[in-house]
């Protein structure tokens, strides 16, 4: 954070982290500043949790707003919901800030729209790999609340794009953050909207500045640690994932699943190129290949799928880490394209999900680009140049 | 009712001539285009870059080339001369001699066998006598038309008897030395000058030392050296020792703003044209410093000043204000100027090369044409035209363009063609063009789910692609390509008997695609669809690959290895070919009628043009006067600017095509080319119209600067140039002025606000002369930064200099500064403080009055209309034109025009030039009854598209966007060009451009051996 948050408020929070959230919905339901909760919840195996539009206020009790897990992007949930607009339903979601960012990518796709959805953000340690609390979900629930009551910010228990996550407290386009301090909730308003939301419910406000000031402080150290592991592992990162040749071992292992796409929530296509039948050779092309090669493999141009979607959505990637639980045979996916997300997207000095009013590099031109454009071919020209 | 005719002639055929006969022939009508030389193209082919976009001159030229040999109403008669021109306008009797060529148009397939062996060598005017050609050649590489010709005076047989190697060497039999001059004969109902200019002779300077010293050079010298298809093949070196120059200099207006030789005018374009050969000098050379010795720096067109100051800061261009006195050669050809600054300083400076900026003057030949033509010449020796009609010449039914009758750059010259056009439909019969009856088309063979059937068919092009290219072997290759039923090579594809064995071929062998490698699409692409749509094929139904420019050009020393390339290329085209499939163009509707925003001079002259063209105009002024910023003109040297203004306001309002709306605001414009609908609204009684038309015109005018500088506001004696202008006109000054500053630039040319407002230097010097007249004893000082009185213009201002005015220059670092005389009294009079560099110091004046020249500004709510219309501004917020250079009062969304103020700041004759410009360009939609959308267009799978809007923001033609119902792109077929910049914004694979579908290009790239780099995983 670059600035300490001047407004905030207390929520009660005697009864624990979870339940001042849900106590702060069930008051702002009842107050009608909403009509819908969108809140994780478990499913009735209870080895899971799913997205709840939360109509009725009881059922709050079931819901868990800070969820061990994510299975589903809120994002690809809101796309559903709002893609046509809110309607007359005013809808808060308590997601986390990678979702949050999701969110905003995705409004500036024309594939959310915000209008009366209030965007609830809060401060995560993470999220554990589906796999590990499959396994043994009783352990996982017990593992993570530990580390969210002890605000363990550097657990290995979490997912590995999590423990490099620098953008884990309040994002720039949050409308309220809950910030997670000590043993209490500060609420932080963030946007208009938010204020407002603050203002009507008369939230204890006393003490408030030195509480920011402590938690920004204790934030932002926190944040500078995963920053510089963030910056150590990407050093490891490039050696698989930089060049042809680590791009195919890599990647070797694919079977063509495409479940990375599938749970991407950038990944907004109706139907991906690679699944169409556009994309599926005819014989004359197999015979050509295979006359080159003298065999030919299947599943087919793996890395042309990877290299592709990398292309289209490493610009808008917020580093959710959701591709790498879906991958079957577990290839890092989640850090390769984290890696790439954070080179395309620094070279277009842009950051995926910050601010609506952020153009998306690609639609957005500016003169002196054509400089740089000229600067980098001279200076390849000028290092081809030493090798010759 | 005055007599009209169906065709038209346009003499001279440069840019303008081009532009002028490409409008004419776009309204029906058929047009003789009459070229001197060789080929079409005029000055612009010899030019290597064009300023401000440094767009290559050659690149933008040649569509246009292309397409006025192509279209079907033109008639290029080359190396031909008017006789006379007898008759009344309507029905002129026209007599041409058509020199002979020696060369047979229709056999010659320019392979340039001829020249190479031609013995005669003789210098080559293309290249400024810089490089030698044959007695027999072609003008330059891309001349139009390609066919070469013999140079009768050069020819060895011709002269004197012997040689006839070219009659030898020809393959296609093409000579024939026995042709004679020819003359013919033409009617037609009006004619269009543009035959252009010459540049200056420096070599009348010996001071200068042109053809004296090896390294002085012109400025159109210097462009063709800097020309990669030059004769230094853009590598400048000096011409004593062949090394790359690192110093330059430019010395500026010689020959122009000259009394001694009676060019007492302004060539208006060298200054830009110098600053461009600075700026790509720079580029080309490393460490090049330039320095331009100028006295003022004109670069008031639209961009020019931010042109400028790129170059000064950016380049590091230094500008010497100072007259170059002597130039003298040192031993190592390097060149000693000396210049003489204006507070009399003199200095010495070495340079490696010098390169003049030289005018332009009216071309040799000028006085002999006028006396053919009937037309009178003005005191320069320019064909003579009026400010209020700068289109027309002393002859009724003759009209003149260009450079010929002013100096003018290229924008200005195509904005001044297509005006000629508008005046010359006063003489031409127009009818709505239909398009040809779908029953006279040729019927197509259909060929949807039927296997392709490919010919494929390789060109030798005599030795041009034969002799590095093993043709045979290519054409022999592609007979065991997958689908390819048919191969063989021809001499030459592109002749008539190539053509009909192509045609032949698909009849025999029931071909249903065509693939021909042989040179370039661009140019010849028209010709092989028509071919094999005249053969029963849908012409999209045709590939072509180019193993001329790609493999025996790029590759002539690796035989070789062009020719595996060639068999690649030709791989790959029938690789795409085997996936084409047959392309329909819609035909889309045009409604005759057109709206004009804004009736101000510009709006009004426009309305005119079409009514009187017969069309119905919806004329639409936001006040309840017409005449916009022209009411507030009073003087144009000696001329009457409000009897023309009541003239035309009498013309609008008693038109009956033009449906006037005063005190009215547009709302709302929807639709596209052909098919708007407008809703406008009355400001007082609210009361809503709306109406459909095929065209719009922008019209709507600037605004004066609004300034707070220099104590404006604070006392009446402080007024603009407008003001002052009225005052004049009354008579009534709030103090009686005996002195009178003025200062120039107000607003403009500053951080922020980088351009010339292009008007204020001639408007203050025609309100200093106005005043002068009228109180001879009047002090007048004009304090400038540069006096941009450019063309004919400068006159006025040399003669205010004789009256007496005092001209003191400013730079922007040290603005004059204003202060009251008596602080407590307004009226006492204004001092103004200034450094005076010829002086050396800073100078007092104590004026009666301050006349302060202000900017033009855009109109703030330019943006409205942007928005409404989908059309771009520019960073100063002015209307954003479809291409600086070629396409000045079109947008890039078609059925769009712009004029006047609204395009930038502009005199009177130029607004009046710019909207019967825009009203000519409108009229050749208008005179269509339909148009055809193009073939090549975007198609959305509806199933694919999230309606994210990318393609949308991408497009530059506002073809494509977001449906809000259907959430899924829409085409617009009409507007759509086929860039396919959409379809490469699409991440979701939504957009295919028919003729280049993902299908088509993958199965390309699969044709080629291209997958080495891929794994067989």
């Amino acid at each position: 954070m670059d600035n300490i948050p001047k407004k905030g408020a207390r929520l009660n929070s005697k009864n624990g982290i979870r339940s001042a959230i849900k106590d702060f919905f069930k008051v702002a339901v009842e107050k009608e500043q909403f009509n819908l909760v969108l809140m994780p919840m478990k499913v009735p195996s209870q080895d899971s949790y799913a997205w709840m539009m939360i109509k009725d206020i009881e059922l709050l009790k079931d819901a868990n707003p800070i969820a061990p897990i994510m299975p589903v992007n809120a994002a690809n949930a809101i796309k559903r919901y709002t893609r046509k607009g809110n309607g007359s339903y005013k809808i808060a979601a308590i997601v986390r800030p990678c979702e949050i960012r999701a969110i905003i990518e995705l409004v500036k796709l024309n594939q959310i729209k915000l209008d009366t959805l209030t965007l609830f953000s809060y401060d995560c340690v993470g999220a554990l790999p589906m796999q590990d609390y499959i396994a043994n979900p009783e352990k996982g629930e017990v593992d993570f609340n530990k580390i969210v009551d002890e605000r363990t910010y550097d657990s290995k228990i979490v997912k590995d794009t999590c423990e490099l996550c620098d953008k884990c407290s309040m994002p720039a386009a949050t409308d309220l953050h809950f910030a997670i301090d000590k043993d209490e909730v500060i609420l932080i308003p963030n946007s208009e909207k938010g204020e407002k939301i603050v203002e009507t419910l008369d939230i204890e406000t006393q003490g408030i500045t030195s509480l920011l000031a402590d938690w920004s402080k204790d934030m932002n150290s926190i944040i500078s640690k995963r920053a510089k592991a963030r910056k150590t592992e990407f050093e490891n990162v490039a050696k698989i994932a930089v060049g042809l040749d680590n791009l195919k071992d890599t990647f070797a292992n694919c079977i063509g699943c495409h479940n990375c796409n599938s749970v991407c929530p950038i990944c907004y296509c109706r139907q991906c190129y690679f699944d169409s039948t556009a994309n599926k050779p005819n014989t004359d092309f197999i015979k050509i290949r295979a006359d080159k090669k003298g065999a030919l493999g299947y599943p087919q141009d793996k890395i042309m799928f990877h290299v592709g979607r990398m292309a289209h959505m490493s610009l808008s990637c917020i580093n959710c880490g959701l591709c790498s639980d879906a991958c079957p045979v577990d290839i890092p996916v989640a850090k390769i394209f984290s890696y790439t997300g954070a080179q395309t997207q620094e070279a277009f000095d842009y950051i995926a999900g910050n601010s609506v009013g952020d153009a998306l590099p690609m639609r957005d031109y500016k003169l002196e680009e054509l400089g740089e454009l000229k600067d980098l071919v001279k200076s390849v020209e000028a290092e081809e140049g030493d090798h010759e | 009712m005055s007599l009209k005719s169906r065709s038209a002639m346009v003499v001279g055929a440069g840019i303008a001539g081009i532009q002028a006969a490409l409008d004419l022939a776009d309204m029906g009508v058929k047009v003789h285009l009459i070229e001197e030389s060789a080929t079409i193209g005029g000055r612009m082919p010899q030019l290597d870059k064009t300023f401000p976009t440094n767009d290559c001159s050659m690149c933008i030229l040649a569509p246009k080339m292309s397409e006025s040999v192509r279209h079907p109403n033109i008639t290029i008669h080359i190396k031909s001369k008017v006789e006379s021109v007898e008759g009344l306008p309507g029905d002129f009797k026209v007599k041409i001699i058509e020199e002979a060529k020696y060369v047979d148009p229709e056999k010659c397939v320019s392979c340039g066998i001829c020249e190479d062996k031609c013995p005669v060598k003789v210098d080559d005017e293309f290249d400024m006598n810089l490089r030698k050609r044959g007695a027999i050649s072609r003008y330059f590489l891309q001349s139009i038309p390609a066919e070469y010709t013999i140079d009768k005076e050069k020819c060895l047989y011709l002269t004197k008897g012997v040689c006839k190697i070219c009659e030898k060497v020809c393959p296609a039999g093409a000579i024939r030395y026995e042709d004679v001059d020819k003359t013919i004969e033409l009617s037609v109902g009006a004619v269009i000058l543009s035959t252009g200019i010459d540049t200056f002779n420096p070599i009348h300077f010996g001071n200068l030392g042109y053809k004296r010293f090896s390294n002085v050079v012109t400025s159109l010298e210097f462009e063709r050296m800097l020309s990669a298809s030059g004769p230094m093949g853009g590598h400048v070196v000096k011409f004593n020792d062949h090394k790359e120059p690192k110093t330059l200099a430019f010395i500026q207006c010689v020959g122009s703003r000259d009394e001694s030789i009676d060019h007492n005018y302004c060539s208006s374009a060298c200054c830009m044209f110098a600053i461009k050969e600075a700026i790509i000098a720079t580029e080309h050379i490393k460490g090049l410093k330039s320095s331009i010795f100028y006295m003022d720096i004109r670069a008031f067109g639209k961009d020019f000043d931010k042109y400028y100051e790129n170059a000064k800061n950016k380049y590091g261009v230094q500008f010497i204000k100072s007259k170059v006195s002597d130039i003298s050669e040192n031993e190592d050809g390097s060149l000693t100027l000396k210049y003489v600054y204006e507070n009399g300083d003199i200095q010495y400076k070495e340079f490696d090369m010098v390169v003049l900026a030289v005018g332009l003057q009216p071309r040799k030949g000028m006085p002999e044409l006028a006396e053919k033509l009937d037309i009178k010449l003005n005191e320069y020796g320019f064909c003579r035209s009026d400010a209020y009609t700068p289109l027309t010449t002393s002859r009724e039914g003759i009209y003149v363009c260009g450079a010929m009758n002013a100096p003018k750059d290229i924008p200005e010259s195509v904005v001044s063609a297509s005006g000629a056009v508008a005046e010359a439909t006063k003489y031409l019969r127009l009818e709505r063009q239909k398009l040809t009856d779908p029953k006279d088309a040729p019927k197509e063979i259909p060929v949807a789910g039927v296997r392709p059937r490919i010919g494929t068919f390789v060109c030798h092009c005599g030795i041009n692609i034969a002799g590095v290219v093993d043709v045979k072997a290519v054409a022999e290759n592609a007979k065991d390509l997958p689908n390819v039923e048919h191969s063989e090579d021809l001499m030459y594809a592109c002749s008539p008997d190539g053509l009909d064995i192509i045609k032949k071929r698909i009849k025999e062998q029931n071909l249903n695609r065509v693939v021909v490698a042989a040179c370039t699409p661009r140019t010849h692409e028209p010709l092989f669809r028509e071919t094999i749509n005249e053969a029963g094929l849908n012409p999209y139904l045709f590939e072509m690959a180019n193993i001329r420019d790609q493999c025996s050009w790029a590759h002539q020393n690796e035989p070789e290895l062009a020719t595996e390339k060639s068999k690649d290329l030709m791989a790959m085209a029938v690789g795409k070919a085997k996936e084409l499939k047959a392309l329909d163009r819609l035909p889309i509707d045009i409604n005759p009628k057109a709206l004009i925003v804004g009736a101000g001079l510009a709006g009004m002259v426009a309305a005119d043009t079409l009514a009187t063209a017969g069309h119905e105009v919806y004329l639409v002024e936001r006040e309840n006067k017409l005449g916009g910023n022209m009411r507030n003109i009073f003087f144009n040297f000696g001329k009457d600017p409000q009897k023309h203004l009541a003239d035309y306001i009498e013309r609008v309002e008693n038109n009956k095509h033009i449906h006037l709306y005063k005190n009215t605001e547009v709302k709302k414009i929807d639709g596209y080319v052909g098919n708007f609908e407008t809703l406008i609204v009355e400001k007082e009684s609210k009361k809503e119209t709306t109406f459909d038309h095929g065209v719009t015109i922008i019209a709507t005018g600037a605004d004066e600067h609004e300034t707070q500088e220099y104590k404006y506001g604070e006392t009446s004696t402080i007024v603009t140039q407008v003001e002052f202008e009225r005052m004049l006109k009354n008579k009534k000054f709030p103090k009686k002025p005996k002195t009178v500053v003025m200062i120039q630039c107000v607003g403009s040319r500053e951080e922020g606000k980088m351009y010339c407002s292009r008007i204020c230097c001639t408007k203050a010097v025609k309100n200093a002369s106005v005043l002068k007249d009228m109180m001879p004893n009047t002090n007048v000082y004009i304090v400038y930064r540069d006096m941009r009185t450019y063309g004919f213009r400068e006159k006025y201002y040399t003669e205010l200099r004789d009256k007496g005015t005092m001209f003191v220059h400013y730079s922007p670092e040290k603005k004059p500064e204003v202060t009251l005389v008596d602080e407590m009294n307004p009226d006492s009079g204004v001092n103004v403080t200034v450094f005076d560099p010829i002086m050396d110091k800073e100078v007092q004046i104590t004026a009666d009055m301050l006349v302060l020249s202000v900017a033009v500004d855009p109109k703030k709510d330019n943006i409205d209309t942007a928005r409404m219309l989908k059309i771009p501004l520019n960073a100063d917020g002015v209307f954003l034109e479809a291409h600086a250079k070629l396409r000045p009062v079109d947008f890039a969304t078609d059925g769009v025009f712009l004029c006047g103020l609204a395009h930038g700041p502009k005199d009177m004759d130029e607004s009046l030039m710019q909207a019967k410009a825009a009203a000519s360009r409108a009229l050749t939609f208008l005179n269509k009854k339909q148009i055809l959308a193009e073939g090549t267009i975007t198609e959305v799978n509806d199933t694919r598209c999230t309606g994210c809007g990318y393609c949308e923001i991408t497009c530059a033609y506002n073809a494509i966007a977001v449906d809000p119902e259907k959430e899924i792109a829409i085409v617009n077929d009409a507007l759509c060009k086929g860039c396919g910049a959409c379809v490469a914004s699409c991440r979701c694979g939504a957009l295919d451009l028919r003729g280049f579908t993902n299908e088509q290009l993958y199965s390309t790239f699969d044709s080629l051996a291209l997958t080495e780099e891929l794994e067989i995983f």
